[in-house]
């Protein structure tokens, strides 16, 4: 648990009395029952967010068809299909890609951007309006942003060939070489900004007094944010990393859904869009829950693979 | 929570190297390639297609409002302003009513029940909800609200409740307990000190909590989808807009004036609340 840059004020107490016996008393008498009144929202919680993960076990070992049909259960049958499914191994090869690409160049240079607004340069204001303004958009706006964008006639290619190179102008959603950096560009578009803004407050917050004394120490800026406010941070950069990691895993559906439906041919899958596909279009929901469980087995493994590397040092 | 160390912060004049040149060059780069398509976005929606492709950076040479209109009507974008405010509102008011309790008695338990609690909603804000999209599906058509605003309501809190929970109760945590002793000697009880006391005093958490499950609920794409699905009685903003795409086959125009309608929420909220809603998203994100 990381802390918020800013801390509630400390209150001021009128009325209050010094507890002596009583508090002890009033203390044991509670333990346990004042966490009765988070029962609600933990059963409501249990309901709608744990059962249903849970299920996804139970449905990857059933022969679910639709979202109507009855169905049994057939043991293992559903993942012997999906590893023996060439399109599996597709949508598998392209979230790696995704992964590999998407998170370190996010992290890094959403890092390497923060500490620049760490060291409040001329503007750094309107940057921060920039970089905000951009993290409220929402999934499908940002996809009709980039579908205008992207278009054959778009701004992309009229820059293109305002510049003389026509060569590169291309149906950027169409083309199975570009569409699946486009969904990958997509995240990091607005995403690096964000990042930036988080690891600036949490620079702010616990370093700013030995990252200034590095500077007067005639540390370069260069390592002065690598040596030193990199350290600082450590911890912090490998919850942001992990959480990344498992957006980009799980929410990489919403942008192929909105821009490329996968295609074309199979060139933009993932994971995620594969259960999307296979549940609500191709009527398998078997297969679909078999993938599911394969997503949420590798998030759980990289999470915690991050997270041991990019430990706290404290 | 540390204390903030702004304060003692001297202010650091960045020294001009050449690396430093570098960096502004390339953060106003990438500042540039933010801002772009966003005024590309807003000239857009004041042009027809031939005016766009020709000369997508021009401003407008008439202001062609109608493409608002189109939008608005193509895609009957005031049902769906009223779904999505629906929605998210009723939301609001359910997390407020069962995070504010659950807050309170994490805040003020030291038994395992507490704990236990506290550390199943920190794990469960770690998996995004659509990993288990389809068994909520199921839930939908079992609970007879498939296909229904409800139950995307009902989805919505249950989604909210780690990140609200944890938020609430870490600032609950910093009320001095002597408050509640001194009101409990003079005869209150739990509910009334849970209304009286903590509530005035939790206001700032709260509207933090408020404006971050506003931006989560009014953006969310595909839950909304797939459970209320993309007839125009229950689909919200956000489903009702990529409808543009196929509906209006390349009005770019259009699908521009319809995104920046869908925007004006949000982004309202950001301009009156600026620094609020900045330290929302912040501490939302943090708390991973």
């Amino acid at each position: 648990m990381t802390s918020l840059p800013t801390s509630p004020a400390v209150l001021p107490s009128p009325g209050a009395r010094p507890g002596g016996g009583a508090r002890a008393r009033l203390h044991s008498r509670r333990r346990n029952a004042a966490a009765l009144y988070a029962l609600p929202a933990f059963a409501w919680f249990v309901i709608f967010l744990v059962g249903p993960l849970a299920s996804v076990f139970v449905m990857s070992m059933q022969n679910g068809t639709t979202l109507i049909a009855k169905s049994e259960f057939v043991g293992l049958r559903n993942f012997e299909r999906v590893f023996a499914d060439p399109l599996f191994w597709k949508a598998m090869s392209n979230t790696a890609l995704q992964l590999v690409i998407v998170v370190p160049i996010m992290v890094v240079l959403g890092f390497m951007l923060g500490y620049y607004l760490f060291l409040k340069p001329p503007f750094a204001g309107a940057l921060r309006i920039i970089f905000f303004t951009s993290s409220l958009l929402s999934a499908s706006t940002k996809a009709m942003i980039f579908y205008s964008l992207l278009s054959p006639n778009g701004l992309v290619n009229q820059l293109l060939s305002a510049v003389g190179l026509d060569a590169l102008t291309t149906s950027w959603l169409a083309n199975s070489a570009t569409a699946l950096p486009v969904i990958m560009i997509v995240d990091l578009w607005a995403g690096i900004g964000f990042l930036a803004i988080l690891f600036s407050a949490q620079l702010t917050s616990v370093s700013g007094d030995i990252i200034e004394a590095s500077r007067i120490d005639g540390c370069g800026h260069w390592r002065s944010m690598w040596h030193v406010a990199f350290g600082m941070v450590q911890g912090f950069v490998g919850v942001i990393a992990m959480l990344q990691f498992l957006w980009t895993l799980f929410l990489s559906a919403t942008n192929v859904l909105l821009l490329t439906k996968g295609g074309p041919g199979t060139s933009s899958q993932t994971l995620s869009f594969l259960i999307y596909t296979k549940a609500f279009e191709q009527s398998d929901i078997g297969y679909s829950q078999a993938v599911g469980v394969v997503l949420f087995v590798t998030g759980i493994l990289g999470a915690i693979l991050i997270r041991s590397v990019l430990r706290s040092r404290t | 929570m540390t204390a903030p160390a702004v304060a003692r912060r001297r202010r650091s004049r960045p020294r001009t190297t050449p690396l430093m040149g570098l960096a502004h060059v390339v953060v106003w780069l990438y500042a540039a390639a933010l801002v772009l398509p966003l005024y590309f976005l807003l000239v857009s929606s004041l042009k027809n297609n031939t005016e766009i492709f020709s000369a997508g950076f021009a401003l407008p040479p008439e202001w062609r409002f109608d493409n608002y209109l189109k939008a608005w009507s193509f895609t009957s974008l005031g049902d769906a302003l009223l779904n999505s405010a629906y929605v998210t509102i009723g939301a609001e008011i359910l997390i407020v009513i069962v995070s504010i309790p659950a807050a309170y008695g994490i805040a003020r338990s030291d038994g395992w029940l507490g704990k236990l609690v506290e550390r199943s909603l920190a794990l469960g804000f770690l998996i995004p909800g659509f990993a288990a999209l389809v068994p909520t599906v199921f839930l939908a058509i079992g609970l007879g609200l498939y296909r229904t605003r409800e139950f995307l309501v009902l989805y919505y809190v249950a989604g909210a409740i780690p990140l609200s929970v944890i938020l609430l109760a870490q600032y609950m945590r910093a009320i001095p307990k002597e408050l509640e002793e001194a009101a409990t000697v003079e005869g209150a009880n739990r509910f009334q000190i849970l209304v009286r006391i903590y509530g005035p005093l939790v206001m700032p958490a709260l509207a933090t909590v408020l404006l971050l499950n506003f931006i989560n609920i009014w953006n969310e794409y595909i839950v909304a989808l797939v459970i209320a699905g993309s007839t125009i009685d229950t689909r919200t903003v956000q489903v009702a807009l990529p409808t543009l795409v196929t509906n209006q086959l390349s009005q770019y125009g259009v699908l521009a004036a319809g995104t920046i309608i869908t925007l004006v929420p949000v982004y309202l909220c950001y301009l009156l609340l600026k620094k609020r809603m900045e330290n929302a998203l912040i501490s939302g994100a943090l708390k991973g």
